[in-house]
């Protein structure tokens, strides 16, 4: 008689509904998509914007029409959920070091929500918004 | 049987044996050297040493300072030739593991940082925090991966040892994995297995702690030394028995009794000063400490827990930022096991058994009696640490003496020509024959019944205090638990990671450890160090300034002898700690 | 001392009788402080003897005792019975074969450990009798938390990434080599980048951050390999530039 280990094989499709640390690491991820999603509708009304004022209009119509605002609501919502998640981790990854202490990990995130802050203030200031 | 030729086998991957692989790794790269363990040497209960190590390195210290508090601490009991060589050589071992990366704890200019330490005059104490022993265990096995001549055998139990031609020539071991027996040729073999703390109930020590290579090394013929000299440490958290470290003193901490009132200075400890002072109070010796408590119980001057007696350990003063940056795993635990922090509250605390001054006998070259065989650390006794040994210690004694071990056994083999080895195969299908024979016996007599037996009997006759009925009492008991271990029951007849084969085969080599304790303690007929006995309260060095050898005797008590201690030039002497012994103030 | 009576149910294999791990229930009557492994020791010692676990400590240092309690890694020695309910379900650490019972098989994690180079590397060998080196205690603070590893693998019990890639070297390793890296007195980063800034070291992390909320000791392993992934990013770039070595 002699060794058997036995394997047990993580299913590659369904892994992340195991624990519930691992769903928010997927909802983390999932929700990048429809950042990316934003991203290209932007490109695309840069193309737009290329192709004269009428598809110009027609691409700020589209924006405005039900199905954009709920899925700019929707994207703005994920980036939210995205800003989150990846601050939260941030003082993780990149520790400062003042002497034999760290910088606590709640200022570098508040630090990141703060510049955040500007830069959406700046943005909206650009846009004529505010 | 599979065969394994190596020039060195090492049995135990603790600190000792990790140390003296790379000792001999860098003497001589050509040779072989096989790493036996039964457990990964990460896992090596060297990892659980907190305190620190012992070494002479600042201005106001000397190595006769080291010298003097050792052998005084030790009762005298101590080989003068072997303190003086540790005291010289440890500096130098510590500074080596610095280079090899140890992370010490530093002073703000970047040297190393000491810490005053128990029955120590002067600040002496190199630390890690509080996990001196696990950063020193990881720095020397990652250290060894540097050198492919170190072949490891991890998770496998060293049974035997091969001893023909009078001189060592291999090991047996069971590959716990498959439970396969292996056959380990070796010109030397060095054993580093560690102490055989197990052998009591309540203990600081790990549950690998069996005293296997001890054992084995008495049963082919070497003596076990001084093992009636078994120390409690004053600090174990109750019910647990985890170690809460004497650095907790060492930074300053109370003990209390139940009034709040700090009772070592009524046992020639004092005066009590608010701030610590070397060698006194709270920083006496771990035997005076551990007895003080024993006398404050007698006088019901210990307060009640749901655990049983217990004292008070008062670290509230030491305030939050001290305790997080040298007594972390402390507070950890205390927080954990007890549900008392540190920082705000006394944290229980009673005397627990920790380590054993007895072991192996060697010379100061780790050699033992048998050609060819050195050991190291707590598994042996070079006679360091005497009747008592003072904390932080232990972790130079295993760098010093597995470094010297490893040095000498390559002397060795350079030095002896092969040995005739007829007997060799013999002995291994022996060794082979009595594991067959555990799994074809029905046996009667179940493990954990026996072992339960056995280490209260050696609590109550073998403890802080001992009289001579109750150590006979023991005797007999460990005498009857040894003659019902012929018939014990292996439950589980498989052979993958047969957990209950090992208990069956660690409890064989505790019941031999045990009996020497005993027996040790009883004929040793005065009171020295952690060897106290009620009906012989003076220390009597007319006939017991000696060592005592126990001898394996496979059909009865162990063959009792005794050896001179080596006295250079410290003449034994009252020991004196408190006011008088002139103290380093902190 | 006060008991109570919980079940726990241990996940059993023993490779020469059994075709795949099952349940085996255990009743055991539990004083109020022990832990899930006092539980174990108490079912070996009174009621089956062909349990197999490891352990050794009980004091959260030698790393021996990783098991997976209702479903999250622990060290049985820091599994308090009392945060449980009446009923705990152990099992072994996962991503790893059972060897037998909770024992696995760590043949794996131990060849990546010996494969990131894990001891110091100096810019030069300095004699004992030069003394020490000097390291200041912010130096040292630098890498500390990275050396706390006691090598318990639950963060490879909880890391997808591991399971789903058995090649990944792994958080506690790239820790490690992170501890070494980031030590004053090391200069070995080259020697240890062929593992650590492979395909299956650091880049193979997608940081689900799991090794490091299931870690013991907080060393966290998640935080080392990003900012190894930064440091690595940062030599990737400067290699470009003049002087550099591409």
């Amino acid at each position: 008689m002699s060794r058997k280990p036995y394997v047990r094989q993580m299913s590659k499709t369904s892994w992340f509904l195991t624990h519930s640390r691992y769903k928010h690491y997927i909802l983390h991820e999932v929700t990048c998509i429809f950042i990316a999603i934003y991203a290209v509708i932007l490109i695309f009304g840069l193309f737009r914007l290329g192709q004269g004022p009428e598809a110009w209009q027609g691409w700020l119509d589209g924006l405005r029409s039900p199905l954009g605002v709920i899925f700019q609501i929707l994207a703005f919502g994920f980036a939210m959920i995205h800003t989150w998640s990846w601050f939260k981790v941030v003082p993780q990854a990149m520790r400062i070091q003042r002497g034999e202490s760290f910088v606590p990990g709640n200022l570098i995130i508040g630090a990141h929500y703060g510049v955040l802050a500007i830069i959406s203030l700046f943005v909206l200031i650009l846009a004529g918004v505010a | 049987m599979d065969v394994i030729n190596t020039d060195i086998a090492i049995v135990g991957a603790g600190g000792a044996g990790l140390r003296a692989a790379i000792e001999i790794a860098e003497a001589d790269p050509k040779l072989n050297v096989v790493l036996i363990s039964k457990v990964y040497p990460m896992r090596s209960h060297t990892c659980a040493a907190e305190g620190g190590a012992a070494g002479v390195i600042k201005a106001n210290d000397s190595l006769d300072y080291h010298f003097n508090d050792t052998v005084g601490g030790g009762d005298w009991l101590t080989d003068q030739d072997a303190v003086e060589l540790f005291v010289n050589e440890i500096p130098r071992e510590l500074t080596r593991m610095e280079h090899w990366g140890c992370p010490w704890s530093r002073e703000d200019a970047g040297t190393v940082a000491v810490r005053p330490f128990g029955g120590m005059k002067v600040m002496r104490t190199w630390f890690a925090a509080d996990k001196t022993g696990f950063h020193m265990l990881h720095t020397l096995f990652q250290t060894t991966l540097k050198y492919p001549s170190i072949k490891r055998l991890d998770e496998h139990y060293a049974t035997d040892l091969i001893v023909d031609g009078g001189r060592v020539q291999g090991a047996v071991c069971l590959e716990m994995s498959t439970g396969k027996l292996k056959l380990v040729k070796a010109k030397a073999v060095i054993i580093a297995s560690g102490g055989a703390g197990r052998i009591f109930p309540f203990t600081t020590n790990g549950a690998i702690k069996t005293g296997d290579g001890m054992a084995m090394a008495y049963r082919a013929g070497a003596a076990l030394k001084d093992m009636e000299f078994v120390q409690y440490h004053p600090t174990g958290l109750p019910g647990s028995g985890i170690l809460l470290t004497e650095g907790c003193r060492g930074e300053g901490g109370y003990l209390l009794n139940k009034d709040g009132y700090r009772y070592l200075q009524d046992y020639d400890l004092g005066p009590a000063t608010p701030e610590p002072v070397l060698k006194s109070m709270e920083l006496g010796p771990r035997d005076r400490l551990s007895q003080a408590f024993w006398h404050e119980q007698k006088k019901g001057r210990t307060a009640a827990s749901k655990w049983g007696d217990v004292v008070y350990l008062d670290m509230r003063h030491l305030g939050e930022k001290l305790i997080n940056e040298r007594l972390p795993l402390v507070r950890d635990l205390a927080c954990s096991y007890v549900g008392t922090d540190p920082v705000t509250d006394l944290v229980p605390v009673r005397p627990v058994v920790h380590y054993m001054m007895g072991g192996i006998h060697t010379d100061i070259d780790a050699a033992t009696t048998i050609d060819g065989l050195y050991a190291a650390g707590e598994c042996a006794c070079v006679s360091i640490n005497g009747a008592n040994r003072l904390g932080s210690n232990s972790l130079g004694e295993l760098l010093v003496f597995g470094a010297r071990a490893g040095r000498h056994a390559v002397e060795h083999i350079r030095t002896t020509k092969p040995a005739a080895d007829k007997l060799v195969e013999k002995q291994a299908s022996d060794a082979e024959q009595r594991i067959k024979l555990l799994f074809e016996r029905k046996g009667k007599e179940r493990v954990s019944v026996l072992r339960n037996e056995l280490t209260h009997s050696l609590e109550d006759g073998c403890g802080i205090y001992r009289s001579g009925d109750l150590i006979q009492a023991t005797c007999d008991k460990v005498s009857e638990v040894r003659d019902r271990y012929k018939d014990v029951m292996l439950e589980d007849k498989s052979s993958v990671f047969n957990t209950d084969l090992f208990q069956v085969l660690e409890l064989g080599a505790m019941i031999e450890c045990a009996q020497t304790v005993a027996v040790s303690a009883l004929e040793r007929k005065e009171s020295r160090g952690a060897h106290q006995r009620l009906d012989h309260v003076e220390r009597d060095d007319v006939n017991y300034l000696k060592h005592t050898m126990a001898f394996y005797n496979p059909n009865g008590d162990p063959r009792i002898d005794y050896l001179d201690v080596v006295i250079t030039k410290s003449q034994p002497a009252a020991r004196v700690y408190g006011a008088a012994a002139g103290g380093q103030h902190i | 001392m006060s008991t109570r009576t919980i079940t726990i149910e241990v996940l059993r294999y023993r490779p020469e009788q059994d075709q795949e791990p099952f349940f085996q229930s255990y009743t055991v009557p539990c004083d109020e402080d022990w832990v899930v492994l006092d539980a174990l020791n108490y079912i070996k010692d009174e009621l089956d003897r062909t349990l197999s676990y490891r352990w050794s400590c009980h004091m959260f240092v030698c790393g021996s005792c990783g098991i997976v309690v209702d479903g999250e890694p622990k060290l049985g020695c820091k599994a308090f019975v009392k945060d449980y309910g009446d009923k705990i379900r152990v099992e072994p650490l996962g991503n790893f074969p059972i060897e037998r019972d909770l024992v696995v098989v760590i043949d794996d994690f131990i060849e990546k450990l010996e494969s990131v180079n894990p001891y110091l590397i100096p810019k030069e060998e300095k004699s004992i009798d030069d003394g020490e080196y000097l390291q200041t205690p912010a130096q040292l603070k630098a890498f500390k938390q990275y050396s706390m590893c006691i090598n318990c693998l639950l963060c490879y019990s909880a890391c997808p990434q591991y399971g789903l890639d058995p090649s990944f070297v792994g958080p506690a390793a790239l820790a490690l080599a992170h501890r070494y890296n980031m030590d004053s007195r090391d200069v070995g980063r080259k020697a240890r980048e062929d593992v650590v800034a492979s395909h299956e070291g650091i880049w193979e992390c997608s940081f689900v951050g799991a090794c490091s909320q299931v870690c013991p000791k907080d060393v966290d392993p998640a935080g080392a390999i990003q900012q190894t992934k930064i440091t690595s990013a940062i030599d990737y770039v400067t290699s470009f530039l003049p002087g550099g070595n591409r």
